[in-house]
């Protein structure tokens, strides 16, 4: 592609925010008319650029793949999507995911194609095309056949429950009253685990919510620390528009007018992180090499590493002790210090353990403890921010792992103040409000009910847990066996009254089967083994709400239709709602009838104000309330919309650019509570560690930079596959020679889980024994690798926890050829 | 696509240009017009040990852009041993000057740190662009290497002939 049609003057213009990211960037959507381009001078175009002239760095571009072409059901248009400068979180700048929305849209010319259109039935091996009355009322009516008869948490589900693409307020809203007060089921799981359940629990029971700072504070820290996050591949633009700057110096004149009289120096960055990424090379491009610490740890010894930092500043009394006494419960720091600083033991020897364990030098976690709570010059406390992701989360001890991140930063005092926080850094963006969980904690795992038979339906939207969930294999291996006899049913009765269809498949169902819907965009690995598949509309083809990793809370208009009848998912619940609503009715109970009632949402805006009145308007939501917010006000704050917390004063929306700078926690006292660990180091489950003693590589997996996900968009389009045609594995160079690898040959992956194929990328990112695998692909699912293990505390896998043999398959084949394999984490 | 124009452009009998010489064609009237690049010499194919770097500028003077003999034959190489590529040096992604680094073989840009593969016809390794580097096309001829053609499109430009 050698040139990109120009949007004219009159071309309609939309500003809305990514799809993909936590970091949530503005970006600008232009439509027009296919032969309606406008030209290069200034006035002949809408973004203004004088396009006869080569633009400058930093110029106003349009490259092709910020370009495509759509059809709508008015006709063919042209569409640009381009990022937004007046957007304080990206200020223009576009991410490898981010400058190619335009290639997600739908089109019958390009990869998106497979787009699903119409709802499909089983038939056979494969579907058919079905209308939505006939779908929803099978569907309906074994659900409600499955409840009567099995009671509600027969009805399993895994669905999302995130903002951005295929989320937001509307959706999540929709589908917890479907669920939670319709169904009534507490066989309920989110897209990425088998539970219904928080991530960071031991962060709530602190009194923190999950997202503290604003994005600003990263360019006022003295200190960012990262755990188990990889910023710049994952959270490209808060890294690269907020940290770098720090880093740098850029941001030096901010923090001198911010904090008057206070000294100000550019940033350091603390990276744990058991591989040299890309992170660790550009911090130190920025700040140079003696500003930045690698903690390049052995796997899940990182909560020993931050509780021998907090025992070391401890020891030298760089605790905030104005902080603990008045905002902290006493008892529960006591009990910190005793438990998960073994605070009976020398300080000196938890170092050295903590060091041996994680095979790093003692003098990094001194370092690590003075870059992070060392008085500045005239005693001024450290602003120090702590960010931490996945690598912590799905580590070895879910509950205990944020606890250790979490205590050190009420140690510090690094939370409520500009410059600090204790917060994930987010996966993709968020937007939760549902009716509370039916369930308890820990909460159920679904996977092994849907493995001993006991969700009689299982019903999966927006995820793929095929490529994903733990233990991979055998959960599709399941969805296989347990679906078979359904689908037998419904060949069998095809032509037959739905009564005899519905009895037919209850009759499956009883003999161990498992009714299967699937809603999504595309025919996904799971929605494979569905008996429905439900096609539903993507960003831009709804309006969606949603919040950022900074709390920002915006609109993201529809500017398209959605590809033959796709619904947004708000309204497949709905569908389904008032049909269960009118089949009660018709059965004479009421009681039923009314849990289904009052889903006849007339549009997005509808399902926004209804979870507003019932979940997020009265003020009192931790993270994520929105009193008195609308389309229209979010229409005019445009791109920087507002931070929630959104609270009502006098009447006035006022959002809330940081959390808990007055003090108060989420706990009954008000006040933080430290969450003590029995001991400084969990270790490993024993699944775990029979894994780690048979097999020889570490099988660490997660993101790279170009995929989002699953890949169920980029794995349609050109740019983005050919880059990762199957999962990538980095392995240590040493480590391939010995075992005879080179770049791109075909690794087979194997553990007594499962067995998986891969792409070999030797690097020295990795330790040797170390292994990363680009998690959750189509062609290769790195999930099929991991134990059945959990944090019996959270529910919550150890993702990041497998080990594996690697061998080598075969040869570098044909479609590799354009994928490179030169280093991923080298910049100078 | 631009593999047709460029045959086309021969056809024409513009090819017969200075060396060295942007040639000015007249500016398309809409951005999808098909586009007729200049031929200019860029070096001696004699000239250009392993390792070169020559930098020169196409499809015009406000176009920086870099020649390089690689290490072995890549796709889209030209010359003997199928090594020789060219590129735009300004990132697809927001237009900085990227450099090559010689000894691992890769263009890295210094403002966001995107890096492109000369081996794989610009393909971005690691980054934030969303489109690979624009790959010159070259061509061998009276033992000139020559500068014939673009595939992909230069950064701040909505079509590469201005
Ligand atoms: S950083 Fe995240 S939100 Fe921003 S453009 Fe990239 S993918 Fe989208
Ligand atoms: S301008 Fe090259 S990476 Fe941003």
């Amino acid at each position: 592609m050698s040139n990109a049609p120009l949007p004219p003057p009159n071309a309609e213009v939309v500003e809305t925010v990514c799809q993909f990211c936590i970091v949530g960037c503005g970006y600008r959507v232009y439509k027009w008319p296919v032969g309606k381009d406008g030209g290069p001078g200034p006035d002949q175009n809408a973004i203004g650029a004088d396009l006869r002239e080569q633009q400058g760095p930093e110029g106003d571009w349009i490259s092709p793949n910020m370009h495509a072409v759509v059809k709508d059901k008015a006709g063919a248009f042209n569409v640009a999507i381009v990022p937004d400068k007046s957007c304080s979180v990206n200020s223009g700048l576009a991410s490898v995911r981010g400058g190619g929305l335009a290639q997600t849209l739908y089109s019958p010319d390009r990869g998106t194609k497979a787009r699903l259109g119409m709802p499909q039935l089983r038939e056979g091996d494969g579907f058919a095309d079905a209308e939505w009355d006939e779908t929803v009322d099978l569907g309906a009516r074994v659900i409600k056949a499955v409840i009567d008869r099995w009671g509600p948490d027969a009805v399993g589900m895994k669905f999302f429950d995130h903002g951005g693409g295929g989320g937001g307020f509307e959706n999540n809203w929709a589908v917890g009253r479907f669920f939670f007060e319709g169904v009534g089921t507490r066989t309920a799981s989110i897209h990425n685990r088998p539970a219904y359940n928080s991530e960071v629990h031991a962060a709530g029971d602190a009194g923190l919510a999950p997202l503290t700072n604003a994005y600003i504070d990263a360019q006022l820290a003295d200190t960012i620390l990262i755990v188990g996050a990889n910023p710049y591949e994952t959270q490209t633009n808060y890294f690269l528009n907020h940290m770098i700057p720090n880093l740098n110096g850029d941001s030096l004149d901010l923090k001198r007018s911010t904090f008057p009289g206070e000294p100000a120096a550019p940033g350091r960055m603390i990276i744990m992180d058991p591989r040299r990424t890309i992170s660790v090379a550009t911090a130190e491009a920025a700040a140079g090499k003696e500003n930045v610490l690698h903690l390049q740890i052995e796997p899940g010894t990182d909560i020993a590493v931050m509780n021998a930092i907090a025992r070391t500043v401890l020891e030298r009394r760089w605790h905030d002790v104005a902080f603990i006494k008045e905002r902290a419960e006493w008892q529960t720091f006591e009990a910190y210090q005793r438990s998960s600083l073994g605070s009976d033991r020398d300080a000196a020897t938890v170092v050295t353990e903590a060091a041996a364990l994680a095979d790093i030098l003692e003098a990094d976690i001194y370092k690590a403890a003075e870059w992070i709570a060392k008085p500045k010059s005239g005693g001024v406390r450290r602003r120090t921010l702590f960010h931490y992701e996945k690598g912590l989360i799905w580590g070895v001890k879910n509950y205990e792992n944020i606890a250790s991140i979490v205590d050190l930063g009420l140690l510090t005092g690094n939370v409520g103040k500009p410059g600090t926080g204790i917060s994930r850094l987010g996966g993709h963006q968020e937007a939760y409000v549902r009716p509370p969980y039916p369930g308890g904690r820990p909460a159920l795992n679904v996977d092994e009910a849907a493995r001993r038979g006991e969700a009689k339906v299982f019903w999966v939207g927006g995820c793929n847990p095929v490529l994903t969930t733990l233990r991979a294999e055998a959960v599709e291996a399941n969805l296989i066996e347990r679906g078979a006899p359904v689908s037998k049913a419904i060949a069998e009765t095809v032509g037959k009254p739905i009564g005899e269809r519905v009895a037919a498949i209850v009759e499956a169902l009883k003999a161990g089967g498992m009714f299967i819907l699937a809603q999504d965009l595309y025919m996904t690995a799971t929605a494979r083994h569905a008996h429905m598949v439900l096609p539903a509309a993507q960003w831009g083809e709804m309006n969606l709400t949603s919040i950022n990793g900074e709390r920002r809370l915006r609109l993201y208009p529809r500017f398209m239709d959605p590809p033959g009848e796709a619904e947004p998912d708000w309204a497949i619940m709905g569908k389904f709602a008032r049909r269960l609503n009118q089949l009660y009715q018709d059965d004479n109970n009421p009681l039923m009838a009314n849990k289904f009632l009052d889903f006849d949402w007339r549009g997005d805006e509808d399902v926004f104000i209804d979870a507003r009145y019932s979940y997020k308007g009265d003020g009192n939501d931790p993270m994520e309330g929105y009193a008195g917010i609308t389309y229209g006000l979010l229409r005019d704050l445009g791109n920087n919309g507002i931070q929630t917390p959104v609270r009502l004063v006098n009447r006035v929306p006022v959002g809330t650019v940081r959390l808990f700078e007055d003090g108060r926690f989420g706990t009954p006292s008000g006040k933080a509570r430290f969450i003590p660990a029995p001991r400084p180091w969990p270790g490993y489950a024993a699944a775990v560690e029979r894994q780690r003693k048979t097999y020889r590589f570490w099988i660490n997996n997660g993101r790279v930079n170009h995929i989002w996900q699953t890949s169920y968009h980029h794995r349609h389009i050109d740019f983005y596959r050919e880059r990762y045609p199957v999962p990538m594995l980095e392995m240590h160079p040493d480590d391939a020679e010995e075992l005879g690898i080179a770049p791109g040959d075909v690794l087979q992956v194997s553990n007594d889980m499962g067995s998986v194929e891969a792409m070999a990328y030797p690097t020295d990112s990795v330790k040797r024994n170390h292994a990363f695998m680009l998690f959750g692909q189509p062609r290769g699912a790195a999930g099929d690798l991991v134990t059945d293990h959990v944090d019996p505390k959270t529910t919550i896998p150890y993702y990041k926890g497998a080990w594996a043999d690697i061998r080598r398959k075969g040869a570098k084949p044909a479609e590799f050829e354009m994928a490179s394999f030169l280093p991923r984490n080298v910049v100078e | 696509m631009t593999g047709v124009n460029r045959r086309d452009f021969i056809k024409t009998g513009a090819a017969g240009l200075a060396a060295a010489t942007v040639a000015s064609v007249a500016p398309p009237t809409s951005a999808s017009q098909t586009t007729n690049y200049p031929a200019i010499d860029v070096a001696a194919l004699d000239t250009l040990e392993p390792g070169a770097e020559v930098a020169f500028e196409y499809p015009d003077a406000s176009a920086p852009s870099v020649l390089l003999r690689l290490r072995e034959a890549v796709p889209g190489g030209v010359g003997p041993g199928k090594d020789i590529v060219a590129y735009s040096l300004l990132c697809t992604h927001k237009g900085c000057s990227v450099n090559f680094l010689s000894e691992r073989q890769m263009l890295v840009c210094p403002c966001h740190w995107s890096s492109f593969d000369p081996a794989k016809k610009g393909r971005l390794i690691i980054g934030q662009a969303s489109q690979s580097l624009p790959m010159i096309e070259l061509e061998v001829r009276g033992g000139m290497v020559r500068a014939v053609g673009m595939d992909g499109l230069i950064y701040g430009r909505h079509t590469n002939i201005l």
